[in-house]
């Protein structure tokens, strides 16, 4: 019994101190047990025996050396090879940190996995937009979620204003606006509605890349449902349809058709299984067919709804409410040192919603010799906040081109400005690749003016002026149906983008531009 | 590292070292021996006794001898170690050591009574 005990104390030695000397150690625990009879004797053996455990073993592991045990030293030169250090299973002291330090890796793996979920949308947005840009450059994208703001403007009373698409900005994500929470931004002028009654169906759409979350798009990317042949004809017959319906060139739409059909009948798309590729093919044989890069053939993995539903006073109290927190978009207005005015500005909001906003931060940069508007991150948003801010650049109502209305009275510039210094004042605009949609109007207006020197990159090219139509339950269209007055050139920023006027990268061009700025102030 | 942990030597690896001076013993038979000739204050506990005979093996002061049955303990098989040369050597020159160590206190009448 007493052996046993010991024999069991015995594994706190080391294990090669255990195999070199386990059996002797015993031996001599039997030998003093059979010599050392009696109670006193007896209890003198176990002290003897515990104080020697309480020595021995620390002193053990203290002068522990390492030495290769269990196998050859012999190896080849070069080549690795695995020792064995110690043979016994690892003591509970190592146990017991090795567990600890697994615990605390496991803890911070998973804070470190968690953190950049939080970033997420900001990056892929940023991202998206860019290969947006090459990639599916025209109007719009569909989702289902923003099909419900877009059908508002088709239900709504003429004369109310009409809440359109969203387009949201990168900044969105950083405010802590649920990228998914209906956004409406652009209000549209009431006669525009009547002789358009889906017009603002593209706007919907149109920003959908933008205000879209970037998951469900990766998703609609990444997961694309293979299509048969069935599926294919389908699309194709609806979207013929829906051109002689609704393009706005009849004699377009049927070239287009003529084109489509033929190469369905050729097979060119008998190979293609996937929705977006199918929709990107189509898309491509519309716009070689019209020369018109408003056409879009687009594909959703979530179903389209086929009657969707207007936007709620709830959604609209939404986005007000985190457009106002988001102080409209408008993340500085400052002065400059040599007076020079700074303006960054990441969407166009809603006219309605921030014209208070905008005009006291207007009024902030009213004394400054000349203006910069940061749309570096700028995502769009109200062509009605374009027509509004531009309107501080001029002293007399100026003609700005939208692709997406007819020319109308609301076509010029409310210019002049009550109280306004602005008018005669050199403009600069900072531009990115992620400038998009409604900044890249008030670009591209006033470099056509010449009335802003456009500093940075070359803007996305969402010029999103096609409406959107439904085809089936992943697919849909985006059809121009008004004819607005281009004056100033072919075409405008569709798939192109703007090219700037002094073209450095996007995080130069602040500096460049206060460059240009000074020179021109100076010569003044 | 052996000879480290030997420098200063250890009393309980004099101790062994002197217990093998006269003859060959196996572990049991090394504490019996230090014990005797420390009139009983020294007991060597198993795991003391069997990690310096290590170090001293370690530092050849003492070697193995095979194995061997204790006719007076029973018939198991033991290990028996002797003191090699250097052992023996070391044991000489600590003793010596000690000796001076003991000149030294007398001298200055540190020690009382006629015993030393």
């Amino acid at each position: 019994m007493s052996e046993n005990i010991y024999a069991w104390l015995l594994r706190l030695y080391p294990s090669r101190f255990r195999e070199e000397y386990g059996e002797e150690v015993l031996q001599l625990f039997r030998d003093r047990a059979r010599d050392e009879k009696g109670f006193l004797p007896r209890l003198r053996l176990w002290w003897d025996l515990l104080a020697d455990l309480a020595i021995s073993v620390p002193r053990e592991y203290y002068h522990f050396q390492p030495e290769f045990l269990g196998v050859s030293t012999q190896r080849l030169e070069g080549t690795p090879a695995f020792f064995v250090i110690e043979g016994g299973s690892p003591r509970p002291g190592a146990l017991f940190s090795g567990g600890m330090l697994t615990l605390a890796s496991v803890i911070a793996l998973s804070v470190f996995v968690s953190q950049p979920v939080h970033r997420r949308p900001l990056k892929i947005s940023t991202t998206q937009s860019r290969s947006f840009a090459s990639d599916r450059p025209s109007a719009f994208r569909r989702q289902p979620a923003r099909a419900t703001d877009s059908a508002r403007e088709t239900t709504r009373a003429p004369g109310q204003p009409a809440v359109t698409g969203v387009e949201s900005k990168p900044s969105e994500a950083k405010v802590g606006q649920p990228p998914n929470a209906a956004l409406p931004q652009s209000f549209r002028p009431p006669h525009a509605q009547a002789s358009h009654p889906q017009s603002g169906q593209l706007q919907a759409s149109q920003s959908l890349e933008a205000a879209n979350t970037a998951n469900t798009m990766t998703r609609g990317r990444s997961e694309d449902a293979t299509i048969d042949e069935a599926e294919r004809h389908r699309v194709i017959q609806g979207a013929i349809a829906n051109l002689k319906q609704h393009y706005v060139y009849p004699e377009v739409a049927q070239k287009i058709a003529d084109a489509l059909v033929a190469h369905e009948k050729s097979g060119d798309y008998n190979a293609v299984k996937d929705g977006g590729a199918f929709a990107d093919l189509l898309t491509k044989a519309m716009r070689d067919a019209s020369q018109d890069m408003h056409l879009d053939v687009v594909y959703s993995q979530d179903p389209l709804p086929e009657h969707p539903q207007g936007s709620t006073p709830e959604s609209l109290a939404r986005y007000r409410e985190a457009i106002e927190r988001n102080n409209c978009a408008f993340e500085k207005a400052e002065i400059l040192p040599h007076n020079i005015g700074y303006l960054k500005l990441n969407s166009f909001p809603d006219l309605s919603v921030c014209e208070a906003t905008a005009r006291a931060e207007m009024y902030r940069l009213n004394d400054a010799a000349a203006i910069i508007f940061d749309l570096r991150e700028n995502r769009g948003g109200d062509p009605d906040m374009v027509m509004q801010l531009a309107a501080y650049l001029f002293d007399r109502p100026e003609y700005m081109y939208n692709p997406r209305e007819n020319t109308t009275q609301q076509s010029w510039t409310r210019s002049p400005v009550p109280g306004n210094k602005l008018a005669d004042k050199p403009v600069y605009i900072l531009t990115s690749g992620l400038t998009f949609s409604a900044a890249e109007h008030f670009c591209y207006d006033l470099k056509m003016l010449k009335r802003a020197t456009l500093v940075g990159e070359t803007t996305s090219g969402a010029a999103h002026s096609g409406v959107f139509h439904r085809i089936d339950e992943h697919f849909g269209m985006g059809i121009p149906e008004v004819k607005p007055i281009n004056p100033f050139s072919k075409n405008d920023w569709a798939v192109v983008g703007v090219e700037p006027d002094v073209k450095v990268n996007a995080a130069d061009a602040l500096d460049a531009a206060i460059r240009l700025a000074q020179t021109k102030l100076q010569k003044k | 590292m052996p000879k480290q942990k030997l420098n200063p030597l250890p009393s309980t690896a004099f101790q062994i070292l002197l217990a093998l001076v006269d003859e060959d013993l196996h572990g049991y038979g090394i504490m019996r021996q230090v014990a005797n000739q420390t009139e009983g204050r020294m007991r060597l506990g198993p795991g003391t006794l069997y990690s310096s005979i290590q170090t001293l093996l370690e530092a050849r002061l003492i070697e193995e001898v095979g194995q061997g049955v204790d006719g007076k303990l029973g018939q198991e098989r033991r290990r028996y170690y002797r003191l090699t040369a250097a052992g023996r050597k070391l044991v000489r020159s600590e003793a010596e050591r000690l000796a001076d160590l003991l000149r030294v206190a007398r001298a200055k009448k540190v020690l009382r009574g006629a015993h030393v």
